[in-house]
């Protein structure tokens, strides 16, 4: 099955964020911060107001009152009114007839800046690893710690402690296409067409962002040139429309891609500290310390730090244990979710980890895994209960495949396994609307595809599957917020699973309407000469002979479903600070590598990869074999070249794909790609999200794999070239 | 706290991401071509091969031309063999010498050296004249053209020169060519046994942290061995080329001129490597380019049966 967007796309007649265009429209540039950490003395504009083109210059003040309720306690307030906290942050923003003229009076803005201190990095703020008092550093903005079982007691007793400390780097979504905009005001409605992963939730953070009622707000979503988490919150929407309301014109705004690199919400670094202890063969006890960067962030990131350090559990029974974490504010712009939030970094760490642990203890690194490994009706370290979960069946295949590799592999080479666990995000909630007219189905939606297929094939499938139709007959159509039904958005690889759930209500509703119509038990949709026909047993009808005269009149027959997830919940007395993350739907990724490693130089090559994905049922196996290779190549630019490099003072190093090197199709090494069904999710037919899964394992099974060859381990990411030579004492 | 000043300063220039205009200026003659550069004031005019470092100055403001000359018409579409030299006009798309099988086999060092150059769709369009005249310290083709000895047939208002092309190149965006001058040819002696290899991060459109061309050349001193990566350019190093005595230098000798290079190489240390991991990488990849040049030389012609 082609996929509908496929041919429009080839032939660029879809809309995206950068071509939004509107009547009399403005361009937009921002002006940004020469500093990463400082208060701004002076700024004069009024020599920008005066160049050719300019219709509108708008600054801190001007903020003040054009918008006064703008919120300024926010991690992205439209400017900084006191201080500066990352380099490149916007302190101005101009609208022009054209681009060329907003650049250049953007350029002309001169900025007086009384430069602050920077803490830029984790390692200017805790050169050694953080006393009790930590917590009450300024620089903290989030403290997690969570505690089960006689931890001190096992260390005490423990025949082995294994204890590392690694490290990771920040990585870019590097969507092709730039965040980009299109603000105007309509009578009086803060009309915003952008790039987005999530309409709704845009909606409700610019509004907060802007001080604005949300029902002043309209979304529509463009199409998405790739978000990978990177287009969900409140980013550049305020700017335009905040220039939309000084210029009374469209406004549009598409950033730069060094702009992407240096506002970015991206991932940054982190230092993870694992220390594990052994008796009888056995992990008995497990110590975790969490230091995130967390960038120009604001108190409150407890979520951030609960969420990863879950990961640093991992799919592994844990009898006692001590999690601890902080998140830390640093002059970097402030952080945000990459596909599968900062799951390859935690799983980089835990899995190198383990891994190095078996090898010490002389086991087999995937049985040693297996011992550990939840297995349904386990409960996890918060108490949770664990579902049908696929990671002791990808272990043994894995085992499998690695039993063959092995023969005859040549010297310099390795073979690594790593394994991880997501929470796919069935709790938030969405809502579908079907409309069954006599030549197809229609699905109303709020959000637009972001290349993944979720919604363009994923909804579509499911509503074949319920109604029998085929694909050609099934058509989505894309509301705005005031018209689509209310989704959380395109993220936590819940769009099939959590959506279809609503969307395959919907089908059944439709069918259930239908079935008791033609007084059958259930009925089935097919199309001929391009009717839709209503069959039951033998007998085939109409549609259209079979609505009333008012859905008739309307189009077809509506129906609707909602999906809203159960709280989770988590043994709340073994958490003494912050928040912890409650886990949804377990998936299981087990994944594989061979590299080859050169012993002179430190360069890896990818030789061949396997990856054993739990996937629950495969409801449309082409998009999720797709996933599967899309996630391994992402998290193989992770593993071995992605890394966001910034100077001591903040300054971002490679803001831009020539040295921020993210994989191409010449570095995909074949994958083979092994599907885990029968291990039901809580999706559509037993679905599990499948967008996150497969890019968490990578960078672990590459480092293993490393250490497999070389018998060195590598503590940092990513595995640079020099980076290895470094672990292999080459200088 | 420190509470230092700083400024934001006021640009007047062009900003990045601020298209530029100019007049595209397209000769249909050498000749015209040179009257035309001649005529333009300092500065003012830009010539254009295959763009691919042109442009991209254009559009990070790096340079503003009024007018850009291209050398679209020019008749230096070429390749061809003379004896056993090889010449290439200078706009021809190095794709081209890429699919050439002549090229390969008798110059595998100039072939691998140009294989690699960014990506298919890049080396359609990117040529030697331009690389040459970027003089990338970066380069990958600049190594290989010292190694090769490959001379630069220059046009200007005073008729044509050539010169080796060690004597052209000066330092990144600097050339010893006059403002009218052009790059017509490059000249290449002679067929050698070469070899050609860098080290990227990534394989595609990366940057070599560097770049190792050995060769053995007919004439003495035979040997040649050339770097790149290093500052201000791709130079030839002597010191480690003295210690190879002969066709087929030992091991040992093969480790010493690698050490050699690696000692006497002016690395920098910067975002893509570290100046002691770059000297690192030259002591391994010198070795190991010298031994595969070798082994590309032609066995001896009668095979002497090995006496006791
Ligand atoms: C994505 C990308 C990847 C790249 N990868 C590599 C790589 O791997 N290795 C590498 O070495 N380079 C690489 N380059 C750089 C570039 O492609 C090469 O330097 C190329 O050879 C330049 O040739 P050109 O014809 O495009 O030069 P142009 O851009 O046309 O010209 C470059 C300079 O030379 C001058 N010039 C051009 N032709 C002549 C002439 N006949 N006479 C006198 N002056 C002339 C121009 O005025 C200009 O100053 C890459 C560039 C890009 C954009």
């Amino acid at each position: 099955m082609m996929r509908s967007d496929a041919e429009p796309k080839a032939r660029g007649a879809l809309e995206y964020g950068t071509d939004l265009e509107a009547p009399g429209m403005l361009w937009a540039a921002l002006v940004r911060s020469p500093v990463a950490h400082g208060r701004i003395v002076h700024m004069d504009l009024a020599g920008a107001r005066k160049m050719p083109g300019v219709v509108a210059v708008v600054g801190p003040d001007d903020l003040r009152t054009l918008l006064p309720k703008a919120a300024l306690e926010v991690e992205r307030p439209v400017f900084p009114l006191q201080e500066i906290r990352y380099r490149g942050e916007p302190v101005a923003a101009v609208a022009a007839e054209t681009l060329a003229q907003a650049r250049r009076a953007a350029a002309a803005v001169a900025v007086e800046v009384e430069s602050l201190r920077v803490d830029a990095r984790i390692e200017d703020i805790f050169p050694e690893w953080p006393s009790a008092a930590a917590a009450d550093d300024p620089h903290v903005v989030g403290h997690v710690h969570a505690r089960h079982g006689d931890v001190d007691g096992k260390f005490r007793t423990a025949e082995l402690v294994h204890s590392e400390t690694y490290r990771t780097s920040g990585v870019h979504q590097v969507a092709l296409e730039p965040h980009a905009c299109l603000g105007e005001i309509r009578d009086g409605t803060f009309c915003i067409r952008t790039s987005t992963q999530t309409p709704f939730g845009l909606r409700e953070d610019v509004a907060s962002v802007l001080g604005i009622p949300e029902a002043k707000l309209l979304v529509e979503g463009s199409w998405v040139g790739g978000g990978f988490g990177g287009k969900g919150s409140a980013f550049i929407e305020p700017y335009a429309l905040l220039l939309a309301v000084a210029s009374g014109r469209p406004v549009k705004l598409a950033l730069t891609y060094a702009e992407e690199f240096e506002l970015g919400r991206t991932t940054l670094p982190a230092v993870i500290r694992l220390d594990t202890a052994v008796a009888r063969g056995r992990i008995v006890a497990r110590r975790v310390r969490l230091l995130l960067d967390t960038g120009a962030s604001l108190p409150g990131r407890d979520f951030a730090v609960g969420y990863s350090i879950g990961f640093l559990l991992g799919p592994y029974r844990t009898e006692a244990y001590d999690i601890e974490g902080y998140a830390l504010r640093t002059n970097k712009p402030p952080f945000g979710p990459h596909r599968a939030p900062f799951a390859p970094q935690s799983v980089f760490a835990l899995e190198s980890h383990i891994d190095g642990l078996a090898r010490r203890l002389g086991a087999d690194p995937i049985e040693f895994r297996k011992i550990h490994a939840w297995r349904e009706n386990d409960r996890t370290a918060y108490d949770q209960p664990v579902g049908p979960f696929g990671l002791e069946a990808g272990l043994e295949a894995a085992a499998r495949t690695a039993a063959v590799w092995r023969t005859g592999i040549p010297a310099g080479h390795g073979i690594g396994v790593a394994c991880g666990f997501w929470s796919t995000g069935v709790g938030a909630g969405g809502e579908a609307r079907l409309f069954l007219q006599p030549d197809g189905l229609v699905i109303l939606e709020g959000e637009r595809e972001i290349g993944n297929g979720s919604v363009v094939r994923g909804l579509s499938v499911v509503a074949q599957r319920v109604l029998g139709l085929p694909a050609n007959a099934i058509r989505i159509q894309y509301g705005d917020t005031a018209t689509a039904p209310f989704d959380s958005g395109v993220y936590g690889s819940r769009t099939l699973a959590a959506l279809g759930q609503a969307v395959e209500k919907a089908a059944r509703a439709l069918e259930k309407t239908l079935a008791t119509r033609v007084g059958a038990p259930q009925v089935r949709l097919e199309t001929k000469n391009g009717q839709v026909l209503v069959v039951s047993g033998r007998r085939r009808q109409k549609l259209v002979d079979l609505l009333t005269p008012a859905e008739r009149a309307a189009g077809g027959l509506e129906a609707h479903g909602k999906h809203y997830g159960a709280e989770k919940k988590v043994d709340a007395s073994r958490v003494l600070e912050g928040t912890v993350y409650p886990y949804n739907d377990f998936a299981a990724s087990v994944h594989l590598v061979e590299v080859a490693v050169d012993r002179e130089t430190g360069h890896i090559g990818i030789v061949r990869y396997a990856a054993f994905q739990d996937v629950g049922t495969a409801v449309d196996r082409p998009a999720v074999e797709a996933q599967v290779e899309g996630g391994v190549v992402m998290g193989l630019g992770t593993a071995l070249s992605e890394e966001m490099m910034w100077t001591p003072d903040g300054r971002l190093l490679n803001p831009g794909l020539l040295d921020y090197r993210l994989p191409r199709i010449r570095d995909a090494p074949p994958i083979h790609v092994d599907l885990i069904e029968g291990f039901a999710g809580a999706g559509p037919f037993g679905a599990k999200g499948i967008g996150e899964p497969p890019i968490i394992p990578v960078p672990a099974a590459v480092a293993n794999a490393v250490a497999d060859a070389t018998g060195t381990r590598v503590f940092e990411l990513p595995l640079t070239p020099e980076r290895v030579a470094r672990a292999l004492k080459l200088l | 706290m420190s509470s230092l000043v700083a400024h934001r300063k006021a640009i007047n220039r062009r900003p990045v991401g601020v298209r530029v205009s100019f007049q595209l200026v397209q000769p249909a003659t050498p000749e015209e071509a040179v009257r035309l550069l001649a005529g333009a004031s300092a500065g003012q005019m830009s010539v254009l091969g295959g763009g691919t470092d042109l442009l991209i100055d254009i559009d990070q403001a790096r340079a503003s031309p009024r007018q850009v000359l291209s050398l679209r018409k020019m008749p230096w579409r070429y390749l061809r063999w003379e004896g056993s030299s090889l010449v290439v006009g200078s706009t021809l798309p190095l794709r081209t010498l890429e699919l050439d099988r002549r090229v390969q086999q008798q110059l595998p060092g100039l072939w691998e050296a140009i294989r690699d150059v960014g990506s298919p769709a890049l080396r359609a369009r990117a040529t030697l004249g331009g690389n040459v005249g970027r003089c990338s310290p970066a380069s990958d083709l600049l190594p290989m053209l010292i190694a090769l000895d490959a001379r630069v047939r220059i046009l200007g208002p005073s008729g044509v020169r050539e010169h080796p092309v060690d004597l052209v190149l000066q330092e990144s965006r600097k050339t010893n060519l006059g403002p009218a001058e052009l790059i017509e040819s490059l000249i290449f002696p002679s067929a050698a046994p070469s070899t050609y290899m860098w080290q990227r991060v990534q394989p595609v459109n990366d940057i070599s942290q560097v770049g190792v061309a050995t060769a053995y050349l007919p004439d003495a001193p035979h040997w040649r061995i050339a770097l790149g990566g290093l500052q201000p350019r791709a130079r030839r190093l002597s010191e480690a080329e003295a210690v190879l005595r002969s066709a087929r230098p030992t091991h040992l000798e093969q480790e010493l001129a690698a050490q050699e290079a690696a000692r006497r190489a002016e690395f920098v240390s910067d975002k893509r490597a570290t100046e002691s991991y770059r000297r690192r990488l030259v002591a391994v990849m010198v070795r190991r380019a010298l031994q595969t040049t070798i082994d590309r030389m032609p066995r001896p012609a009668a095979a002497r049966k090995p006496s006791r």
